[in-house]
Parts: structure tokens; C-alpha cells; sequence
């Protein structure tokens, strides 16, 4: 058993973490407050021991998106009082206010989820979701996907070598590169098509559509503190709501 | 209604999701390798709808956009985009809007409009009318030359989202020519593709014997 305080949470209590991080920057309009989530999920990210891949991977996706976003508001968010311009833009008060609120929003809830799939095992995740009632066949089919999507990929890399030896030309102008997606692709998804065939085959054997209750291998436990948090998540949802329309 | 959506998802539908999904990653990434300037990212949510019905290519497209938010959670809002284009490429297939070229075609215009309708609020609301990706830039162009963000965004989008609809949904019309009869037959709306035309017949003389 995983001795680590974080790791060894429920993998719901995480996901409710992260939808409460979503929800708690939505009702608070304040940017400060949303940019002071970061630092929090850093220090959960450390203790999990999930610290760099955490970090690398919001310098990956987010980083760009941020400043994308941030330097569109800045240059064309419609706003009167302007506060400094550059070549044909203007900068105004409300672009840089309205930049830093999107921002924060973007950086909190993303960053919330990134650290919730570091810190939870999909299989885990998939599990927790059929305990709360998903069907069992939901559970198949996306554990069976994250299997097949590496598969596939190999097989499409083959099947372009192919169709290269063949002389589809890969290389070249625009419409010559277009046109090889169609001899990569067309095998690819007939093929795997054909294979379903045979994987129903090998389910039915295996009593997979027959009605009755499923037994599984894998068990996940709840601690008492995974009762709680939730709780404790939904009150303070309730005192911010409360926070914002009474005061 | 909730019977009938639950037929939809017979074991062969059911098995056909994951290829579907995979499709989608893997015609993304095959686009990347032949460094086409478009997505080709939904191939599998259309194949879907149009052989296994609105239904089956609904969960297809939850599913694939929750995949890719283990990866990347930040454009996981567009997973709206995505059970939208699924559901309307199973409603034009139903109403027989594939069985052509010509008609095929007019669907891919069909699917852009909903892509671009539905994302479009997306873009703006969620990240302010820019995600960083190429379709971004023009939208700049558009906001420098004095439109309103929703202006921009809308027409930038309908720019990169028509040759990548119309392509997908034509590299379909070609796959599911090819695919078998007898496959075609397990599927919802498989007889609609068939090769044999005496389908009707040959479901009645099924029941018979």
C-alpha cells in the first residue's frame, strides 16, 4: 500500500479536488486569488513527489496558450482608458484586467487537472467511476482504448512505409502530401474494423454482454478522510457563494 | 427513447468505439507526419455516426476529448464541439445525406457549420478568442483590421475548419464503400451502405429461415 499522504487518496476525493479548484475561481472573480491556487498545487505536486513532471509538463501545454491568450487580450480586448501603446496597438486597462482574469482561470483549472492525471492512475480513475455507477462496459471501453491507441499508431507507421515502397509519395507539394493520407488511413481503419470481429468473438466467450453483477480484481478502499474532504470541499463552495451574493 | 438508444449499443458498436477513438489520434498524428496545415482529428467520431448511429458517436467523442485531457486538460471544452459533430454526422447519415459524393460533400459543409457554431463560443468565452494554434493568427489578422471578436473568431474559424470537415467526411464516404456487407449489416445504419440492394429481401428471407 502507498504510504505517501497524497498518492494514497481515493481517486474521486482528487477529481472532486480539482472540480472544487474549477468551481471556486469561477465564483470568485478575483485574479489574485485563482494565480494563488498555483503555488498551493505546486506544494501538493511536491509532496506527492510529482514536482518536475508537474512543472515540465505546464512549461509543455500551458505556457504558450498563457501568453497567447494573455498578449491577445492586452493588444484587442475593447476598453476607453488606455495606458501605453506599441507599433499600430493600444494597451488598455481593461485588456490587461480582463488578460489577467482569463489568465489565472486558464492557469488554475488547467494546472488542476494536470497535477489530478499526475497524481491518479487512469485504471484506478476508470474504476472509482464504475463504483459510482458508470457501466462496466464504459470502463471496457476506455481501458481498451489507451490500449489500442499505441497499437494503432505503430500499425500506421507500417502502413506508410508500405504504401512509400509502394511509390505513394510522402514528400513533395501540399497536394501530393494530401494525397498519401488516404492510402495511410483507408488500410488502417478497414483493418482494425475487421478485428472487432474477432475481438467480440473472444468477449462472448468470456460472458462479457451476459446480465449480472461483474466481480472485479481490482478494489479500491475509502479511508475515513476520503468521506470528509468532499464535505469539507462543498462547504467552502457554500461560504464562497454565500461570501459573494451577501457581501 | 432510452430502450432504443440502449439498443444502439450492441457489442459490435460497443467494440467499435475504441477503433473510432483511435482513428482520431492516429489521423491527427498522420496529418502531423505529412505536415498537412490541417487537424483531421474527428475521422473517427463521423466513421461512427454515420455506420453506428448519433448515439454511439456521442460517447466516441466524450471519450476521445477525455483522453486527450489526460494529455492535455486545457482544451477538454471542446469536447462539446466534438459530441456535436457526432451527433450530426449520425442524423445526415440517417436521412441518407452520405449516399453520394455530391451529397457527401454538402454534409462536410454541413459538419463545418456545426463545428464552427458550436466551437466558436468556445474560443471566445473560454480563452478570449485565441488557443494558440493556427487558426489564432488569423484571428488576429481579423481583430487588426477593425472587426469585433466575434467576427474574427467565426470567420478564422470557418477558414481552417472547412477543407479539415470536408476531407474527413469524404475519406469516410470512401471507407465505408469498402467496408464489407457483412459487417455493414451488424451495424445500425449499415444497410444504408450496403453493395447487395435487395437488402430489404434478403432481411426477410434472414427472419424466415
Amino acid at each position: 500500500m502507498n504510504q505517501n499522504p497524497i498518492l494514497s487518496l481515493h481517486p474521486l476525493t482528487k477529481f472532486y479536488f480539482a472540480l472544487f479548484i474549477t468551481v471556486s475561481v469561477i465564483i470568485v472573480p478575483n485574479y489574485i486569488f485563482a494565480y494563488a491556487w498555483f503555488p498551493v498545487l505546486m506544494i501538493i505536486a511536491a509532496v506527492a513527489k510529482v514536482a518536475k513532471p508537474f512543472i515540465s509538463f505546464i512549461l509543455k501545454t500551458l505556457m504558450i496558450l498563457l501568453v497567447i491568450v494573455f498578449l491577445m487580450q492586452l493588444f484587442f480586448y475593447p476598453g476607453e482608458d488606455v495606458i501605453g501603446s506599441w507599433w499600430i496597438f493600444d494597451l488598455t486597462h481593461e485588456g490587461l484586467m480582463h488578460g489577467l482574469s482569463l489568465t489565472s482561470r486558464i492557469l488554475a483549472i488547467g494546472s488542476a487537472f494536470i497535477l489530478f492525471f499526475r497524481i491518479v492512475d487512469v485504471k484506478d480513475f476508470v474504476k472509482a467511476l464504475e463504483d459510482i455507477g458508470m457501466p462496466p462496459t464504459g470502463a471496457y471501453i476506455v481501458l481498451s482504448t489507451l490500449q489500442i491507441i499505441p497499437e494503432m499508431r505503430r500499425q500506421s507507421n507500417t502502413i506508410m512505409e508500405a504504401q512509400k515502397t509502394r511509390g505513394v509519395e510522402t514528400d513533395g507539394s501540399l497536394i501530393v502530401r494530401a494525397k498519401a493520407f488516404f492510402p495511410t488511413l483507408t488500410p488502417l481503419i478497414l483493418s482494425s474494423i475487421a478485428s472487432t470481429e474477432e475481438r467480440a468473438i473472444t468477449l462472448e466467450s468470456r460472458a462479457f454482454s451476459a446480465p449480472g453483477k461483474k466481480t472485479s480484481l481490482h478494489k479500491l478502499t475509502k479511508r475515513p478522510i476520503d468521506r470528509v474532504l468532499p464535505w469539507v470541499y462543498i462547504g467552502i463552495i457554500i461560504g464562497l457563494i454565500i461570501w459573494r451574493v451577501f457581501l | 427513447m432510452l430502450k432504443k438508444i440502449k439498443a444502439d449499443f450492441n457489442l459490435l458498436a460497443v467494440l467499435l468505439i475504441p477503433i473510432g477513438i483511435a482513428v482520431n489520434f492516429v489521423g491527427f498524428q498522420v496529418a502531423q507526419i505529412l505536415r498537412l496545415p490541417i487537424f483531421l482529428d474527428t475521422i473517427g467520431t463521423i466513421l461512427i455516426g454515420v455506420i453506428a448511429g448519433p448515439w454511439v458517436a456521442l460517447v466516441a467523442a466524450l471519450i476521445t476529448n477525455s483522453i486527450t485531457a489526460i494529455f492535455n486538460p486545457v482544451y477538454f471544452p471542446y469536447v462539446v464541439t466534438s459530441m456535436a459533430i457526432g451527433v450530426g454526422a449520425g442524423l445526415l447519415s440517417k436521412y441518407g445525406m452520405l449516399s453520394n459524393i455530391f451529397k457527401t460533400i454538402i454534409s462536410g459543409l454541413v459538419i463545418t457549420a456545426i463545428a464552427v457554431v458550436v466551437s466558436s463560443p468556445i474560443t471566445v468565452l473560454f480563452f478570449g478568442g485565441a488557443t494558440g494554434n493556427t487558426s489564432s493568427a488569423i484571428t488576429a489578422t481579423f481583430l487588426a483590421m477593425g472587426q469585433n471578436i466575434w467576427g474574427a473568431v467565426f470567420s478564422s474559424a470557418i477558414i481552417t475548419e472547412i477543407a479539415d470537415k470536408v476531407v474527413s467526411v469524404l475519406l469516410v464516404y470512401f471507407v465505408v464503400k469498402s467496408i464489407s456487407d457483412r459487417y455493414l449489416s451488424k451495424m445500425k445504419y449499415g444497410h444504408l451502405y450496403m453493395k447487395k440492394k435487395n437488402t430489404k429481401n434478403s432481411k426477410k428471407n434472414d427472419q424466415a429461415s
